[in-house]
């Protein structure tokens, strides 16, 4: 790689964000231990962060450019590059002040292929990194989520209510079967192992609590408990707080899609440059999704 | 060897809200060493290691009818747990209140005494809370160390004289709890932080590992000591590359210290000081944080109280 010639070329990628806080709830959501490797992947349509483990579990936090104050890409193809995930986002922490709405600068490349992150919002106290990035190890790509049917099999669930009752199947054990049926429509949770746990979800019973609801024939399907605690361990709370649901979906083969949606907004008044634009700002949600597959295909019961 | 006092009631607010909770975080043990006019905290200045914290006071910001006695030039050391000390002073302020709103003078007094405690065939010796209160009178006997030889006093003396050298060069810290917020996130990034203060007026603080250089720069601060102005041409540079043109041109100094040591220093803003500064030793001995007291009120400087912390510094080979 010739470095003078990328020097003088513009960065692939420099965006700026409102609100570190919401960036930092939104990856931290998907740390589900303490050393992990993450692919970060740019776009013109935004950043992907992926994260996964051993061939069954894949996270992805979706970065829209609408959640950037500004965003501008100048690379050709989708520039993809890997760094720790655990020290990007207590970087990142290490930018939000509480109370203060904090405004940070984040570029790629460096002239050593870094990402630059630099505080924009004071002149005379600044705060800036640089994190060293490596060549990203090839994604298994074999998340390939595919719909089961004609019809989805989907139900979305509050996502406290869902958080805890993974919780609570901590006690059974090692792994657990969800189950959808059409009649009565509903789902379940069953942990089986140092005892039985069975976790019901009826969605006419309360349609607080399960929201959505599509199934036109049952399926079941076993996960590790672990994976399915990864999916909901680190929901931050600001998710907790706004009451938002989380939507499961059911694809071919049993694999599960779990997504939260993590708000990235303020919680103050909106930016002052948005609105002398006579611009609505997009809700400023990003989406974080995860794939886990199942533990054992069960062919007689679907497709 | 005597010592009896009455602790005044600021001087129990001091203690109990303020000080105490600061050297409590600064280690669980240190040295008590009374004089005929001060009382003095010590943190880590016999051993080495360790972040060195001086907490003095005058004896009329802490105590009434002061009296102190040793041969020793009326000099009495020893070591305490702060935490037990917090815990008595605590309880004799809730005694003390049952009395309400009324004067509160000479209720709560401290001496030195050698007891026997149960089961003990040898009188060890306490510092020891007497507080009355409305109904009842209280008795709290707080274990120290045996007093410190008159050798070891006098080290301890020769100690704190030598950690008296001013730095040349301070910088106030803009927003204590800002900056505490931030070094309390830096923990998880790295152990050891390079600081370096500029006569400028730039305080820069840089963690650097072989995955991540993360630091904050701090600019246009107050400078206390020798200044200098910082030259135009630097003003659009990176941190990283303005301080090491300041440390060039001999206008400002940089020493490593761990991240934990100087999370620790600011963790004496529970004392409520009205502001601090940093500076580096001569020779970069050590990194040092001065806090301020202002007499209440006022923006004047209370003579009577004086708290401040020495970072031991790391060799660059091991940064």
């Amino acid at each position: 790689m010739s470095s003078s010639a990328m020097e003088t070329e513009a960065p692939d990628l420099v965006c700026q964000l409102e609100n570190v806080q919401g960036l930092v709830d939104a990856l931290s959501s998907v740390r589900w231990k303490r050393h992990q490797d993450a692919v970060l992947e740019l776009s013109e349509h935004g950043i992907v962060l992926i994260v996964e483990e051993t061939g069954c579990l894949q996270a992805k936090v979706y970065l829209k450019r609408e959640l950037f104050l500004s965003y501008e890409y100048n690379a050709q193809g989708r520039p993809r590059f890997g760094v720790s995930l655990s020290l990007f986002v207590d970087c990142l922490n290490t930018f939000s002040v509480p109370g203060h709405s904090s405004m940070i600068r984040i570029q790629y490349p460096g002239p050593d292929m870094q990402v630059l992150l630099k505080s924009v919002d004071s002149l005379d106290a600044s705060i800036y990194a640089e994190i060293r990035t490596r060549i990203p190890d090839t994604i298994s790509w074999d998340y390939n989520f595919q719909p089961a049917g004609t019809t989805p099999l989907s139900f979305t669930v509050k996502s406290a209510a869902l958080k805890e009752a993974i919780e609570d199947l901590e006690w059974p054990g090692s792994s657990i079967q969800i189950t959808l049926q059409p009649s009565p429509p509903s789902v379940t949770f069953k942990g089986e192992g140092h005892g039985d746990l069975q976790i019901d979800f009826m969605y006419y019973v309360n349609t607080d609590l399960l929201a959505a609801f599509h199934c036109d024939h049952q399926v079941s399907y076993k996960y590790k408990y672990k994976f399915l605690r990864a999916t909901t361990s680190n929901i931050p709370s600001s998710v907790i707080k706004d009451n938002r649901g989380s939507k499961f979906t059911v694809g071919r083969g049993g694999m599960l899609k779990v997504q939260h949606l993590v708000s990235i907004a303020k919680q103050s008044i909106p930016h002052s440059l948005m609105d002398s634009a006579g611009y609505q700002p997009p809700s400023r949600i990003a989406f974080v999704e995860f794939f886990v597959k199942p533990e054992e295909i069960d062919d007689s019961r679907n497709d | 060897m005597k010592f009896k006092a009455f602790l005044t009631e600021n001087g129990v607010n001091l203690l109990e809200k303020r000080f105490l909770p600061a050297l409590e975080k600064m280690g669980k043990i240190c040295h008590l060493y009374l004089t005929k006019d001060h009382a003095i905290f010590l943190h880590n200045l016999l051993n080495g290691d360790g972040i060195q914290c001086i907490a003095q006071f005058r004896k009329e910001a802490l105590f009434d009818d002061y009296r102190i006695s040793s041969q020793n030039d009326d000099r009495v050391a020893f070591a305490i747990d702060i935490s037990l000390l917090h815990r008595a002073v605590r309880s004799s302020v809730s005694i003390c209140s049952e009395f309400g709103g009324g004067p509160t003078a000479n209720r709560l007094q401290i001496k030195l005494v050698k007891k026997l405690p149960p089961n003990c065939t040898q009188a060890l010796p306490f510092l020891t809370f007497e507080t009355k209160g409305y109904k009842s009178a209280v008795i709290q006997d707080v274990p120290i160390s045996k007093p410190l030889s008159r050798a070891q006093v006098l080290e301890l003396q020769s100690a704190l004289d030598m950690a008296q050298d001013m730095p040349q060069t301070l910088v106030q810290v803009p927003d204590l709890n800002q900056l505490q917020n931030f070094v309390d996130r830096l923990k998880h990034v790295g152990d050891v932080l390079n600081v370096s203060i500029s006569k400028y007026g730039d305080l820069h603080i840089q963690i650097s590992t072989t995955l991540i250089t993360l630091g904050a720069e701090f600019q246009k601060l107050l400078v206390v000591g020798e200044q200098a102005n910082g030259p135009a041409e630097d003003q659009n540079l990176s941190a990283q590359t303005r301080s090491a043109r300041a440390i060039s041109r001999g206008e400002a100094q940089s020493v490593l210290v761990t991240v934990r040591h100087f999370a620790k220093s600011l963790q004496c803003h529970l004392a409520k000081p009205d502001c601090a500064f940093y500076g580096i030793g001569s020779q970069g001995a050590c990194l040092t944080v001065i806090f301020q007291f202002f007499i209440p009120g006022s923006r004047q400087n209370d003579k009577s109280i004086s708290l401040h912390c020495r970072l031991p510094v790391l060799d660059p080979g091991e940064g």
